[in-house]
């Protein structure tokens, strides 16, 4: 009896094996006339509310660019596949953009995302750019990996130095979430705020998953600090700030630009009053174009978006693309990665129309003005900006 | 860091967050005494209660208490849903222990995907704002969202005590725990009993879920990983005991939080894992006092 | 063909998976899900041993799944003592508690991962190398299992699952053999997570989550516990499934959770309706 089914079975999964072939054949044979390039992003998962916001600022510019002529006359096309922001799932995409889809250049973000598909970039020779994903590390990732988003150190290098030098506060207590994001950027923090002659008094992470910080926050409450920096998620920074307040922390608290968000207003109420946030794209005081931008998510949306610098960001990443397909037209190469590589060292400068300008250094680092902001009344409002 | 207000804030923000463990723990060591199952369903049945209440209340705009009472109703038509057409089907079929917990975990997860096509998996609370408002008594922050989830869990668990010792089916459910087949022989219907333990873990987990849902946020995968804590607490309570898996989930749960005046913050979660495997190595029939203890 | 590389060695992976796993549930009864936990042991031992003391890779992946196996029976020899179902519950508490060790371990990447992994082939014909290799491993490794759980070791690992009481008063041991199997097990997956590290040349701790117990059990399940084809059905199915599905261009945001779904899905249609699964012959309960 178990022959005949066993031999169904194995041609069961031949056939599946037989029609991947198919298909993956069938999907390089596409037309070929338009500019590719991949996006990698979270559409679905904990971080699909950026993902997808993000996403949706990218197709807008891809749309406007093919609207006023694309370039050299041909249509840009992005391609956008899901990572979930989980590095396994990004490395499948990424794969299936470089080998099936054979994109010359894809932008992807979520540092953890960035480094596990490093390798592929540097091997298949094609060129990764991170718009968004903030590890310091980002910027030895190999070759073929740019970022155009300044790294943690940009910002919070910033932070450090405004609360120590213009708000002259000495002592400050620093929480962070034990993942890549809080890790990495609370170790620039403290090194920042010692060298310019602070003193940390705290140094205290938490768990992505956990509910009550009770007890780290009487940590800080015992040590005294005369300023709080909480570099977490979204998902957690809220909670942690409403238990704060709640256990008598009355301190000023700062964040990064992933604070930048009216859910942290929302659930944090009165609690987050005087908190300091960065950002990294220019406001519509200082970009005339985001204005216009801003109204157009009302519209479309009702609401602005989630991580509205971020989506600056992504809605240049289109323009940031066809300057280089631009540049390979121009000088009739081949559209490889080797080549997209070449036109991003040689442009260099490059005025993008919600960021403004970009320079990208040698070192694969890329340096911007930070805006600070701060909440009042339940808003945010512009405080500084250091450049 | 060991002075008296610290240690008591400490004390009593723990008691008042391990509510909702002793729920979870008091819902999974039931089900696990009387129909001798680990029922890892209990995570899917949160994660629909949980999302249930979401809709009603922050989606059609519900007040609470009509919020939380729909949410309870999707918790025990699954249960009863996965008791008669799941449990009871392989039991009936003497299924291996392995089968029931493949299916188990399976329905779990099936559960986490679904709500998260449902909902999407960001972090979601039954509350806009997560600040309640705070009394300050001799030093101690007490929040009145500490003050309700003690009342509400109290008066759970009186009730569940109340059914079980005065009640004729309270009765019938400890002798199905005891031994099913000799229940049976007195007119003790033994299905019966698994669907009102179900249906009692549904209401227990209900209750547990809203009080999670006021403090913190949610995501799909979320129950899965507090059911650990209920696991851990039931192993450690000693199998059948009821009292002792909700002692233990409070101990667990202030041990947790108070760890953080011993050891470094970011090795806090691993901490119960640590204790998982003590309670495995060392007293895997539960926490009982040794004999030569006991005697001297 | 790149991709379609990258997706045989994922099979070829999995397929190792699969296997060993169905030697530790489907032959020996013992239910554990920190299968993949044994992975990622092996996968991060290898990748340390290699990048930090200088290891050559061969040599590496060979230590890294002595080291699962070797780990396998601090789980399994406390558990065991007890009850098979205590196995469950620790392998639970080990799969969490292990991901949260990691994250704290800086010489390991801590929570931002490991990066930099060397490859255990490079040059043009890298994928064409990686998938030759995995590929005759996964054969070796179904065919060990086989092997074992055929012979003269099989038919005492079968007197052990019929009667244990009878089987330990003939004088045999049955804890032991089941320590053996689990490590064996184990030690195989070991082996498919290095070269797993050495092939992606990333390890970050999210990776080895209960997702992927899931998906292992699933590829067991449907294809058919306790047989030696069904694995490897079951993994090539399963890993064969998702990109054809990719590939149907459903809009993405619906895109991941159908596809959990659709395999949780499969494993409680099968349980109820084919219990033996896709390969397997009528199962004694």
């Amino acid at each position: 009896m178990s022959q005949p089914v066993t031999r169904r079975a194995w041609l069961r999964g031949l056939a599946v094996a037989a029609a991947i072939a198919a298909i993956g054949t069938a999907g390089t044979a596409a037309a070929q006339q338009t500019l590719k390039f991949g996006l990698a992003m979270p559409l679905t998962g904990s971080q699909s509310a950026f993902g997808k916001d993000q996403i949706k600022a990218t197709e807008w510019a891809v749309a406007e660019i093919n609207a006023k002529g694309g370039v050299n006359g041909k249509k840009l096309e992005v391609i956008v596949l899901d990572t979930q922001a989980d590095p396994t799932v990004g490395i499948n995409a990424v794969n299936r953009l470089v080998n099936v889809d054979k994109v010359p250049v894809f932008v992807t973000a979520w540092s953890a995302v960035v480094k596990a598909v490093a390798p592929i970039a540097n091997r298949e020779k094609v060129l990764e750019l991170s718009i968004g994903a903030n590890a310091p590390e980002i910027s030895k990732l190999g070759d073929y990996v740019y970022t155009s988003f300044p790294l943690a150190d940009i910002d919070v290098t910033a932070l450090a130095n405004y609360t120590y030098g213009t708000l002259k506060h000495k002592r400050v207590a620093i929480l962070y979430v034990n993942n890549d994001t809080g890790v990495e950027a609370a170790k620039v923090y403290r090194s920042v705020f010692e060298k310019a002659g602070g003193q940390v008094v705290a140094y205290e992470t938490y768990d992505p998953k956990a509910t009550d910080f009770t007890g780290m926050l009487l940590k800080v409450r015992t040590s005294n600090p005369d300023f709080i920096h909480l570099h977490g998620l979204i998902a957690d920074m809220p909670i942690v700030i409403a238990q704060m307040r709640q256990l008598g922390i009355t301190q000023r608290v700062s964040t990064y630009a992933g604070g930048y968000n009216p859910q942290m207003v929302e659930k944090a109420g009165k609690g987050a009053e005087g908190l300091i946030v960065t950002s990294l794209a220019p406001n519509e005081k200082q970009n005339p174009n985001v204005g216009p931008y801003l109204e157009r998510w009302k519209k479309a949306e009702n609401r602005i978006p989630n991580g509205l610098p971020y989506t600056q960001y992504l809605y240049d990443a289109a323009y940031l693309v066809a300057a280089l397909y631009e540049y390979v037209e121009k000088n009739q190469l081949p559209a490889t990665g080797e080549n997209m590589r070449k036109a991003l060292l040689a442009v260099k400068t490059f005025e993008l129309p919600m960021t403004g300008r970009l320079v990208v250094n040698d070192d694969h680092t890329v340096r911007k003005p930070v805006n600070l902001l701060t909440v009042q009344n339940g808003q945010f409002v512009p405080l500084a900006t250091v450049e | 860091m060991f002075d008296l207000p610290i240690l008591l804030q400490i004390g009593w923000t723990s008691v008042a967050t391990s509510t909702y463990y002793v729920l979870f723990a008091l819902a999974f060591a039931l089900t696990l005494k009387v129909a001798q199952v680990w029922n890892f369903v209990q995570a899917g049945t949160m994660g629909l209660a949980f999302y249930a209440m979401f809709a009603a209340m922050l989606g059609w705009g519900w007040p609470h208490p009509a919020g939380f009472v729909f949410g309870l109703a999707i918790a025990i038509a699954v249960s009863m849903a996965v008791e008669v057409w799941g449990y009871r089907v392989l039991r009936r079929r003497r299924s291996s222990p392995l089968l029931l917990f493949i299916f188990a975990i399976v329905v779990a997860e099936f559960v986490a995907y679904l709500l998260s096509l449902l909902f999407g998996t960001e972090p979601q609370s039954l509350t806009k704002s997560l600040a309640s408002e705070v009394h300050l008594v001799g030093g101690v922050a007490i929040s009145s969202w500490d003050l309700n989830a003690l009342a509400l869990t109290a008066a759970a668990c009186a009730a569940l005590f109340a059914f079980l010792r005065f009640t004729r089916q309270g009765q019938f459910l400890y002798a199905v725990a005891d031994n099913g087949e000799l229940a049976e022989l007195y007119g003790i219907s033994a299905n019966r009993a698994y669907l009102i333990a179900m249906v009692i873990a549904a209401t227990l987990v209900s209750v547990g879920v809203y009080l999670y849902g006021t403090r913190a946020s949610m995501i799909p995968s979320a129950p899965l990983e507090l059911m650990l804590l209920a696991v851990i607490a039931t192993i450690l309570g000693g199998i059948g005991s009821l009292l002792g898996a909700g002692l233990a989930a409070v101990f667990l749960s202030v041990l947790q939080s108070a760890s953080i005046l011993v050891i470094p913050s970011q090795w806090q979660s691993s901490l119960t894992y640590l204790v998982l495997f003590v309670v495995i190595l060392f007293f895997p029939t539960g926490f009982r006092v040794p004999a030569w203890l006991r005697r001297g | 063909m790149e991709y379609i590389y990258s997706v045989l060695i994922l099979i070829g992976i999995y397929t190792i998976m699969a296997s060993s796993f169905n030697l530790i549930i489907g032959f020996g009864g013992l239910i554990s899900i920190a299968h993949p936990i044994f992975f990622a042991l092996a996968a991060y031992a290898s990748a340390l041993l290699n990048l930090r003391l200088g290891v050559p890779i061969p040599l590496a992946i060979v230590l890294g799944a002595l080291f699962s196996a070797g780990m396998s029976v601090m789980l399994s020899l406390p558990s065991l003592r007890v009850s098979g179902d205590y196995l469950l519950i620790a392998s639970i508490g080990f799969q969490l508690g292990f991901v949260e060790v990691i994250k704290n371990i800086d010489f390991a990447g801590a929570a931002s991962g490991l990066t930099g992994i060397e490859s255990l082939f490079s040059g043009p014909f890298r994928s064409l190398g990686f998938t030759v290799t995995i590929l005759v491993i996964a054969a070796a490794v179904v065919w060990l299992v086989h092997w074992l759980t055929h012979g003269e070791y099989g038919r005492a690992i079968h007197a052990m699952r019929d009667d244990e009481e009878c089987f330990a008063s003939l004088g045999r041991n049955a804890m032991a053999i089941k320590i053996t199997i689990f490590a064996v097990g184990s030690g195989l997956a070991g082996l498919a997570g290095a070269l797993y590290a050495h092939y992606f040349q990333f390890l970050s701790p999210e990776q080895f989550g209960i997702i992927q117990s899931a998906l292992i059990l699933t590829m067991v399940v449907v294809g058919g516990m306790g047989t030696t084809a069904g694995p490897v059905v079951g993994a090539l199915l399963l890993t064969a499934l998702p990109q054809v599905i990719t590939f149907l261009n459903l809009p993405p945001s619906i895109m991941a959770p159908l596809q959990g779904m659709l395999y949780t899905g499969l494993v409680l249609v099968f349980l109820f309706v084919r219990p033996a699964g896709l390969v397997g012959k009528k199962l004694r309960q």
